[in-house]
């Protein structure tokens, strides 16, 4: 074992001490997200307020942890709630249990649902709090996460 | 001089895509290649519906040596065919097909309930064109518009396959349901754009293979994925159809013909009131929670365990104790209350429904059929009975005997709609029957594999038709189909339950299922009821005897428990559940065992199952049987001669004009109940011919007063034309009409005296 190699190790390490540091204070300062990043559900509407879902289900058969029930309903000619002939009634997503695979994106046939890039979903209450509604989720998520733009990721 | 004869092949060998396959002559193309384990796509191919029609062109196959491309669904196979059914040609032009076909359809599958166990989807996926060239805009209909109150129709789905009117004109042959319009504008419609009405209507939702008729009720309720499906058997009627009960989230939500449909009894059809009757669950009447009458004699909620509790302790604090269980009640209900009379001292356990009777033995040791022999016997004679209301799936049966050609011979009281396409028919007077049986020995005479189809009430009621039948069946040879009274009656009088016709004086009445202050006999017992100390309904709904009983545990419907229920012709089928039921509410044969062992008794039996075992075991009916025996398809019960069924006294009682009870499909319980039938639904009424109304002073929905030796009630009368001049047709509507007080728990035949009530 030579002096060489441990004069080496130790370049490296005085290097690594003259970086910028990589931590993050979190929770003050967050770590930004890749744009493709999947956190919590959003369900959309469109521009003239109706929902994008018509409460078909295939989220929930393409869910792998079974976290989505939909429990659809005709629309009412007068008080039209999607656009389609049916709408989501109920729409609930267990976060308990969601792996965030993006399935339920991937499936939806109207881009009702998206994954967006919240991912602070912590509760003290598992069916009470993280049982996500249809109110809910039609909703942006109060925090909001900075996105990793490709500027920002580069440089 | 029979070697010059050619024989008849027994099998031929035909070659599909260069594998051998041997077929009966006269198989289709699509039957051989399925038992070769090759599929050929098809919609309009249904050999229910009769012969095969080539309407979608879905099954376009090559035959070598045949000119162009042939249909498989109504290609039947030669000696030494070859056939490509995937070779370049068959699959262009299954493709090509298949891209047509989804020209107009508007492939809104995430809205359709169809989506997810749709065969126009399977097939796409398996056969079809992965995109479509067709760019131009898609024909448009109003959508979707009610064919009836349950049916909808979606004109934009429809792919014009002639499945739902070939139901419609060939198999319930209402001749409601046809094409309108052509090429594109094609849709199917009633001629005269009522809605249609049939008491099969639910059927065509089953046949569709697109999601063009779907079921309202059903609309928008759940997927396929979402759902457990479980075979079932409606226990609504005697006939006992095998279903299938969707169940999302503990919940049936739909009740269909099973995807396999067990030939032997329904074919797959199902009437209207089993495919809508499972709403009944979640009527205004359940009962929900269990109920025990306090001090001040107010009845008040309590938990399951409680009110088992009280129920023992008062079984307990009586001096005998009389279990009655209702005619609608499983195998193992019946068995666990003979079990538990047998075991609480001076106890006995009797059943409601229709009486024993000595005289029908000899028409019951007659070889058994089953309903599917119906379809191959040269004649059959139906006497007595309803089927069209009280046994329905009998009369698709009967109406195919018909087109097979068949003789069909009727005899009977009442008015049926097969009367018009029966060979022979005579309409006889209450009480005369034997003057219609001479026609019958004609009609069966020399037919190959005759049967006789007889009604259970009607010859209990005169012993000298029952006999003459039964020598005129054993002369020609007919086998025989018993059309029973009670759903379960067959069952539970095999279990050796003797019928209960009179009032009890017991210390304590459990009632399980069974409410004897609305069945034939109700004002005996309401003179008596007061003398019961203590009364325990095992009730699903309220009725008179909740409203009267001392606790009331809440229990689970047909669709909901785990059991055993003999089928009109003697098969053994088993119910499975395909709800989770009412939380608080528990299955008769828990609540049977529970109350064992509150009372100290236990019984050695945990499941039904282990009952089921312990019925095969003891009652020589049941011997041999099993749940896995009887399994999915369900399997015959063996008849054993009663030597003890009493003989009863049919002479008719009281003055006045004979009383003929009839029961309309939509006039039970069930129907009152289901929110689903709302539109269908008939109550209580009395049916006079014309001349019979006049004489009486009485016209169409007047309100008359029906007074017979037992009770009196107040009907809506209906002048009927066709009905036969000399009887009062009364169909007695749901439990709650009051029409059981004109008959004796003996259901002996029965006069009445008719006046206009003020």
């Amino acid at each position: 074992m030579s002096i060489q190699a441990t004069l080496k190790g130790f370049g490296v390490t005085f290097k690594a001490m003259l970086t910028k540091p990589e931590t993050i204070g979190y929770p003050e300062h967050k770590t930004p997200v890749h744009p493709r990043f999947r956190g919590r559900h959003r369900l959309w509407r469109y521009e003239n307020g109706l929902e994008k879902c018509v409460g078909c289900s295939l989220c929930a058969a393409a869910c792998p942890s079974d976290c989505i029930r939909v429990v659809a309903e005709e629309n009412h000619p007068d008080e039209r709630v999607s656009a389609g002939e049916r709408f989501a009634r109920i729409y609930e997503i267990n976060m308990s249990r969601c792996i965030f695979c993006g399935y339920c994106e991937i499936a939806c046939p109207f881009d009702a649902i998206t994954l967006e890039n919240e991912y602070e979903l912590s509760e003290y209450d598992r069916p009470r709090d993280l049982i996500y509604t249809k109110s809910q989720l039609l909703m942006p998520h109060p925090k909001s996460v900075p996105n990793r733009t490709p500027e920002a990721a580069n440089g | 001089m029979s070697d010059a004869l050619p024989t008849k092949p027994t099998m031929v060998t035909i070659s599909i895509n260069g594998k051998e396959v041997q077929a009966k002559p006269g198989t289709i193309l699509v039957e051989a290649a399925a038992q070769a384990g090759i599929e050929i796509p098809i919609f309009c191919y249904e050999p229910r519906l009769g012969p095969p029609i080539g309407a979608c062109r879905m099954c376009l196959v090559e035959v070598e040596g045949m000119r162009g491309l042939q249909t498989a669904c109504s290609t039947p196979v030669a000696p030494d065919m070859v056939v490509h059914t995937n070779n370049e040609a068959a699959a262009t032009a299954q493709d090509g097909v298949l891209e047509l076909l989804l020209a107009n359809h508007p492939l809104d599958c995430p809205v359709c309930d169809k989506g997810g166990e749709c065969p126009l989807q399977d097939r796409t996926f398996k056969f079809g064109p992965g995109e479509t060239r067709f760019v131009e805009p898609k024909r448009h209909f109003p959508k979707p518009l009610d064919l009836s109150t349950e049916v909808a129709i979606d004109r934009e789905r429809c792919i014009a396959c002639f499945r739902c009117i070939r139901f419609s004109q060939d198999v319930s042959e209402d001749g409601q349901l046809g094409f309108q319009e052509r090429g594109a504008g094609t849709e199917v419609a009633t001629f005269s754009g009522e809605p249609y009405e049939s008491r099969f209507s639910g059927n065509i939702i089953d046949l569709c293979p697109v999601g063009a008729l779907t079921s309202i009720p059903y609309r928008f309720v759940s997927r396929p994925w979402d759902v457990q499906n479980a075979p079932s058997v409606c226990g609504l009627c005697p006939v006992g159809c095998n279903t299938e009960l969707t169940m999302r989230e503990g919940e049936t939500k739909r009740t269909t013909g099973r995807p396999n449909p067990n030939m032997t009894v329904e074919e797959g059809w199902l009437c209207d009131k089993g495919r809508w009757g499972y709403p009944a669950a979640w009527s205004a009447d359940r009962i929900l929670r269990p109920l025990v009458r306090d001090a001040n004699g107010t009845m008040v909620e309590t938990s399951l365990e409680a009110a088992v509790d009280a129920a023992a302790r008062l079984i307990a604090a009586s001096s005998a104790t009389q279990i009655l269980v209702g005619a609608a009640s499983t195998v193992e209900d019946g068995f666990l209350a003979q079990e538990l009379a047998a075991v609480l001292p001076n106890a006995a356990a009797s059943r409601l429904g229709f009486p024993d009777s000595a005289d029908l033995e000899p028409l019951r040791a007659l070889p058994r059929a089953e309903l599917s022999d119906i379809d191959t016997a040269g004649a059959v004679a139906v006497v007595g009975g309803d089927v069209t209301n009280r046994h329905p799936i009998v009369e698709l049966r009967l109406r195919k005997l018909v087109r097979n050609r068949g003789a069909l011979a009727m005899v009977g009281p009442r008015t049926s709609p097969l009367d018009a396409r029966a060979t022979f028919g005579a309409r006889t007077a209450p009480g005369q029957l034997s003057s219609g049986l001479a026609v019958l020995a004609a009609a069966l005479e020399g037919a190959s594999a005759p049967l006789i189809i007889w009604d259970e009430a009607d010859l209990a009621n005169e012993p000298a038709a029952a006999a003459e039948l039964a020598r005129i069946a054993t002369a020609a040879g007919a086998r025989q189909i018993e059309l029973a009274v009670d759903v379960n009656g067959r069952g539970l009088r095999a279990l050796g339950l003797p019928c209960q016709t009179a009032p009890v004086a017991a210390g304590a009445l459990v009632a399980v299922n069974a409410d004897p202050l609305e069945s034939p006999g109700a004002m005996a017992w309401a003179d008596a009821i007061d003398g019961v100390g203590a009364i325990i309904a095992v009730a699903t709904h309220r009725s008179a005897i909740t409203e009267r009983a001392d606790v009331v545990l809440p229990t689970l419907m047909h669709h909901e428990v785990e059991g055993v229920l003999v089928s009109t012709t003697g098969r053994a089928q088993r119910l499975r559940p395909g709800s989770r039921g009412p939380r608080e509410a528990a299955a008769a044969w828990e609540l049977l065992i529970a109350l064992s062992h509150r009372t100290g008794t236990p019984l050695p039996f945990r499941t039904p199952a282990q009952a089921f075992a312990a019925v095969a075991a003891a009652r020589p009916p049941f011997a041999g049987l099993s749940y896995s025996v009887v399994g999915d398809e369900g399997a015959p019960t063996t008849h054993v001669a009663q030597s003890s069924a009493p003989q009863r006294s049919t002479d008719a009682v009281g003055d006045g004009i004979a009383l003929v009870v009839t029961t309309e499909i939509f006039g039970d319980a069930v129907s009152w109940r289901s929110d689903a039938l709302v539109s269908r639904r008939t109550p209580a009424h009395l049916v006079l011919a014309p001349q019979q109304a006049a004489t009486l002073g009485l016209v169409q929905d007047q309100r008359a007063r029906v007074s017979s030796p037992f009770g009196t009630c107040i009907l809506p009368v209906v002048v009927d034309a066709q009905a036969p001049e000399g009887a009062a047709f009364v169909a007695m509507g749901p439990p709650a009409s009051g029409t059981s007080a004109l008959l004796a728990g003996e259901q002996v035949p029965v006069n009445v005296m008719i006046e206009v009530a003020e």
